[in-house]
């Protein structure tokens, strides 16, 4: 279809081809070219041929000599003359009268920029007061440079460590039940009966088991998991993302469940069945293999699992249990701490300042997150983020890293973020070691369900994305579908602000984009599957250390400048692997890739829904 | 292959129908029609009451004034307007039989009704009153949209045009060519009040440059006339549209939400003119309209006729018998032109809007074949185009529209942005090929019924268009490539102007001005645009896509 003047100023050098016939004696403006988006399809439909064809700018304001039809390349002998691109610019803003070239003035202005264009026009008179430019211009120089200097304190060339968290790690050989719930050196005791407490916390919850899992057991059936959280509490008073956390290495806990009439508590595909054959098994969001999972299995009151009080009410219910184990933990002789983790946040003036936008699911029922507990992972203290209208909310990366999301999120198991994930989030590792960028948060933001409200959300991204200055963004999501048209959105609020970003997601074959902009130029799929498919094994498409890899590098390489490909017509899964390797020789640091389903043993349901995709 | 010949005089017989009608191929051009005579006596058998429908123009329905068993004769007023709408008339001389929300019945005193030079009762109003014999008359707009003239031309265009539509697009239909023939020195009257009635100072007939002959007699009635011209359009659909009629005559391409006085103009249609004559100078109220009846009718071997009086309220099939009855087996019967026509039924009675009454063959079986629907602003809308998939017997996978088709007032109703001039289908038909379609049907206008060939057929997609069945049952070529040029080229009458290639320096050409260049000289336009805003420390932007005497400034 015929393009807009901009967007032809935009695609100067691709090929000029007619979009519908015109006639000998035609001056070729923007209304009579075809928009080269498509020209992949119809190349490969066999209905069009480049060979040969000027491009728009060379095309644009010269006069056809025949007639000619839609879909037909304009080639040099088509036109009275082939423009000179570069001179056409010039020439354009000397004579403002030629049609749709766009002439355009910039004036450096009050600290910001006073910005005029003009498509076309005549008689055009601009007044603007003299000599404000200027002063403004140099006070703002001057607000830089203070803001430099004040970053003092702990800097070490000109870095400043803004807070540290630290990790004590704890080791767990066994879980058994008990009298009470202890840890004795590196076993741990449930007090037998908590279930029955943990039930009667919540009206909604009718049930709750607890089973404790090991290695040689993998060989369960599980009803669709929930979540998957580590075992960490607070030393003293210190709040989530400073400080010390205890942590128990070795063991998770592992929240499943069903209603009454055991419908399983998820939405787009669910991942019961035998664990062995349904977790993708050390992803971030996953146990890894040999840790001992507590399995809490509840039943929620029918028709409640598509509501959100019911999912709420079970993860309320478990986290009685992994309350008293946390107080526990507290209480465990520092002597039993087998190893300690420092991160520090750092910001660094000068480094390109960056941030990482995380949508995640805000669409209500099961779709929701819980910001902020006092606790790792916990409950007390949290609001979820459909009651905050997930609006972005901005977290420093070591709240993320201490657990300050405990996800309720149900999206398709294979790329749904659990509680862990955050724990381990490989983005904000990633990010926050590198010391060529100035990491300067994570801004969480909901999925509402309503389109306009998505709108809404992302309008605020780009807002916070300004106020913060960033120079550099990258935005992940979970899930597709539904939730990649906020995705989009959010790196269109940024992108128009002149920032450079990247956006990540599951996508592949089965999560192809379903909408776009021009702003989405800079992709890293998260997918690991075989067949590009949510195929239900838990985690299994989730964002790994070798998608962060890659986010970085291409961010950078926006920053800098450096052009990103445009995407093949279809999902390639060499495009990723030639990029892994790409980085692995220019580090010189191997990227090892993550296992994917086919290191599992094939389920039953797996045999009868996936083999054959 | 012109034949324009008058069937000679109307036979009072009561078993044989007389007609009087003006049979034409609509594509004729010769000069044959020379000795038409100016009796349009018609004479058609009633098969049962006749309906006069309550609305048959835009806005809302009339209130009836006469009650059930009242007596009426032809002009007698039988329903007023409440709010925005027009006078309705009795067409016969009858009584009252049956009246509901929708219609009034009125039974005809003879089965046979003949119209022409039968008395009708006047209207009231004083001759000098121009305005107020057009609005009691009942003139509606005659071209399809029925909007009621009294109210269009109740404006002042402070010297603007008074744009005459005579461009007859639609394919097939006849009766608007037909009347320039034999009431060429009326239509001229009918204009000169109009432009009086609004204050015109310009008068343009939008004519097609095919119709040499038509021109010729409009020529000759213009003799001595200096303030109204004609202008020759291209042969290609759709130049009758309003905004199409406005950009080819004055150059002004308005945007779809504008009305034709932000130009300062109206655009009437031609026949509608002629009933403003009518009720100026006769008196007389709109009881009759010109009709082309054509398709499969028997004796006529597919050609067209003309019924110039046809009564307003007798029904499609007495019409169709007037004129030969249908012939045969058919697939439908279309009220209106071949694009933007509507199926209808042989009960239906005819109203002041209706034009064309074509008979088709029956539909082609597609078995369920999946198609595509591109909708296009110009031609049937998507329920239309539904039906006739569905007449085809094919199955609807996906629907389109034109990237041009807007629908400002969110209420169903299309427009062009810029009618006639194809922004490109490939896309489209990409789409429609990609939801697994293996037709596609398309109601675009000729242009891009051209891009559509450029496309379609090349990704396997079988073309049809929602007027292929109409042109195939009068033997007319289905509109596929345009081989026609947009522009009128070669030599044009004297005093006229055309629509020319704006690159060519041929003469008659009109040049092009932006809306806003149009405006200026109107006083509503002409008001300063304020716009006021405090801007922070922030960037200000303004961008102006197009304009002209912009002037921004910066003030504390």
């Amino acid at each position: 279809m015929s393009i807009s003047a901009e967007y032809a100023q935009e695609h100067l050098n691709d090929p000029a081809v007619l979009c519908c016939r015109r006639e000998a004696g035609t001056k070729l403006s923007h209304h009579d070219f075809e928009d080269p988006a498509i020209f992949d399809d119809l190349v490969s439909s066999g209905l069009l041929k480049l060979d040969g064809a000027l491009t728009i700018g060379q095309a644009m304001g010269s006069t056809l000599t025949k007639t000619m039809d839609s879909l037909n390349p304009i080639l040099k002998d088509c036109v009275d003359k082939v423009q000179d691109v570069a001179a056409s610019a010039v020439a354009s803003s000397a004579t403002p009268a030629t049609p749709a070239q766009a002439s355009s003035v910039t004036q450096s202005f009050s600290g910001g920029k006073l910005k005029i264009h003009i498509g076309e026009g005549k008689g055009i008179d601009l007044e603007i007061p003299m000599g404000l430019g200027g002063g403004a211009a140099s006070t703002g120089a001057t607000g830089t440079a203070a803001v430099g200097a004040s970053a003092t304190g702990s800097a070490v060339g000109g870095e400043k460590v803004v807070r540290t968290l630290t990790r004590k790690h704890f080791n767990i050989t066994e879980v058994k039940r008990g009298k009470e719930t202890k840890i004795d050196g590196t076993t741990l005791y449930i007090r037998e009966g908590i279930e029955k407490e943990a039930v009667d916390s919540q009206e909604l919850v009718h049930d709750l088991k607890v089973d404790i899992i090991t290695k040689d057991n993998y060989h369960i059936y599980s009803e669709t998991i929930m979540d998957t959280q580590p075992i960490a509490t607070k030393e003293g008073d210190a709040e989530l993302g400073t400080g010390v956390t205890r942590v128990l290495d070795n063991v998770v806990m592992m929240l499943t469940g069903t209603t009454d009439e055991g419908v399983q508590i998820g939405e787009f595909g669910s991942s019961e069945g035998y664990l062995d054959e349904n977790v993708m098994w050390n992803r971030p969001s996953c146990p890894d293999h040999g840790d001992i999972i507590i399995r809490g299995t509840v039943k929620i009151e029918n028709l409640k699992n598509m509501e959100r009080p019911g999912p709420l009410a079970a993860h309320k219910a478990f986290d009685v249990i992994t309350q008293e184990i946390r107080l526990a933990l507290k209480e465990l002789d520092e002597k039993y701490c087998v190893s300690k983790e420092e991160f520090k946040q750092v910001r660094r003036p000068g480094k390109k300042k960056v941030a990482l936008v995380k949508e995640i699911m805000g669409q209500g029922a099961m779709h929701d997150n819980l910001i902020l507990p006092v606790e790792p992972v916990g409950i007390l203290g949290a609001h979820p983020n459909v009651d905050l209208c997930n609006v972005p909310v901005v977290c420093s990366p070591l709240e993320v890293l201490d657990g300050c999301i405990h996800a309720l999120t149900c999206i398709g198991p294979a790329s749904k973020e659990q509680s862990r994930h955050y724990w381990r989030e490989p983005m904000v590792l990633e990010m926050l070691f590198d010391e060529e960028i100035d990491f300067a948060g994570v801004i969480f933001v909901g999925s509402p369900q309503i389109n306009s409200e998505k709108f809404y959300v992302s309008k605020r991204v780009g807002m916070t994305c300004e106020a913060m200055d960033v120079e550099g963004a990258i935005v992940t999501t979970e899930g597709f579908g539904n939730n990649h048209v906020d995705f989009v959105s959010h790196i269109e609020q940024i992108g128009m602000r002149g920032i450079k970003v990247v956006g990540m997601s599951f996508c592949a074959k089965q999560g192809a984009l379903v909408v776009g902009n021009k702003y989405v130029t800079a992709m890293v799929d998260n997918n690991k599957s075989e067949a590009g498919i949510e195929n239900e094994i838990l985690g299994n498409n989730t964002l790994c250390p070798e998608d962060a890899v890659r986010a970085i590098m291409m961010l950078k390489a926006e920053m800098t400048g450096e052009p990103i490909k445009k995407p093949e017509k279809e999902w390639n899964p060499n495009v990723k692997t030639q990029n892994i390797e790409l980085i692995s020789s220019v580090t010189g640091k191997p990227v090892e890739l993550v296992k994917n389903e086919k290191s599992l043993p094939m389920s039953d349901k797996y045999k009868k829904k996936y083999a054959n995709a | 292959m012109a034949k324009k010949k008058v069937v000679s005089k109307a036979k009072k017989s009561t078993t044989k129908v007389a007609k009087k009608v003006t049979k034409a191929a609509s594509r004729s051009t010769k000069k044959t029609a020379t000795k038409a005579k100016k009796e349009t006596a018609v004479a058609i058998k009633s098969s049962s009451d006749i309906e006069l429908l309550l609305r048959q123009h835009v806005g809302k329905p009339c209130v009836p004034c006469v009650k059930k068993g009242d007596k009426v004769t032809v002009g007698t007023l039988i329903a007023r307007p409440q709010g925005l709408g027009a006078n309705i008339h009795s067409s016969v001389d009858g009584v009252v039989s049956k009246i509901t929300d929708a219609a009034i019945f009125i039974k005809p005193s003879k089965a046979l009704i003949t119209m022409g030079k039968k008395v009708v009762k006047p209207v009231s109003a004083k001759k000098e009153d121009l305005l107020g014999r057009v609005a009691e008359a009942g003139v509606v707009g005659m071209g399809g949209a029925g909007f009621p003239t009294g109210v269009k031309l109740n404006v002042d265009l402070h010297g603007g045009y008074v744009l005459v539509n005579a461009a007859e697009c639609e394919p097939i239909l006849a009766h608007n060519m037909a009347q320039l023939v034999l009431f060429a020195n009326e239509t001229v009257k009918g204009i000169q009040y109009a432009m009086k009635i609004t204050n015109a100072k310009q008068g343009i007939v939008a004519i097609k440059q095919k119709h040499s002959h038509e021109i010729e007699s409009l020529l000759k009635a213009l003799k001595g006339i200096d303030n109204i011209r004609i202008h020759l359009l291209p042969d290609i659909y759709p130049m009758g549209e309003e905004r199409a009629i406005i950009r080819e005559t004055l150059g002004i391409l308005l945007p779809v939400t504008a009305l034709p006085t932000e130009a300062n103009s109206i655009v009437i249609n031609v026949e509608t003119v002629l009933r403003v004559y009518e009720a100026i100078e006769l008196g007389r109220p709109v009881v009759s309209k010109k009709i082309t009846v054509s398709g499969k009718i028997k004796g006529t071997e597919n050609g067209v006729m003309v019924f110039h009086d046809v009564p307003i309220g007798v029904r499609v099939k007495d019409v169709i018998n007037a004129a030969g009855g249908i012939d045969g087996k058919y697939g439908e019967i279309i009220m209106g032109g071949p694009f933007m026509g509507k199926p209808c039924s042989l009960d239906d009675p005819v109203t002041k809007t209706t034009g064309g009454i074509i008979v088709t063959e029956p539909f082609k079986d597609y078995k369920g074949a999946k198609v595509g629907l591109l909708v296009c602003a110009c031609g049937a809308d998507e329920n239309r185009l539904k039906d006739i998939a569905k007449k085809y017997n094919m199955n609807v996978v996906d629907v389109e529209y034109c990237k041009q088709a807007k629908d400002p007032k969110g209420n169903g109703v299309y427009k062009c942005e810029n009618p006639g001039n194809c922004p490109g289908q490939a896309l489209k038909c990409m789409n429609i090929k990609k939801a697994g379609a293996t037709e596609i049907l398309i109601s675009n206008c000729s242009d891009c019924t051209n891009t559509v060939m450029g496309s379609a057929p090349g990704l396997g997609l079988n073309v049809h268009h929602s007027t292929d069945h109409i042109f195939e049952t009068v033997g007319m070529q289905v509109q596929r490539h345009l081989t026609k040029s947009k522009f009128v080229e070669g030599p044009i009458p004297e005093g006229c102007t055309a629509s020319r290639n704006p690159e060519s320096n041929e003469p008659g050409g009109i040049k092009q001005v932006s809306h806003s260049e149009a405006a200026k000289s109107s006083e509503d336009y002409s008001k300063p645009y304020v716009f006021k805003e405090d801007t922070p420390d922030g960037e200000l932007v303004i961008s102006i896509e197009s304009g002209s005497d912009i002037s921004v400034k910066y003030e504390d």
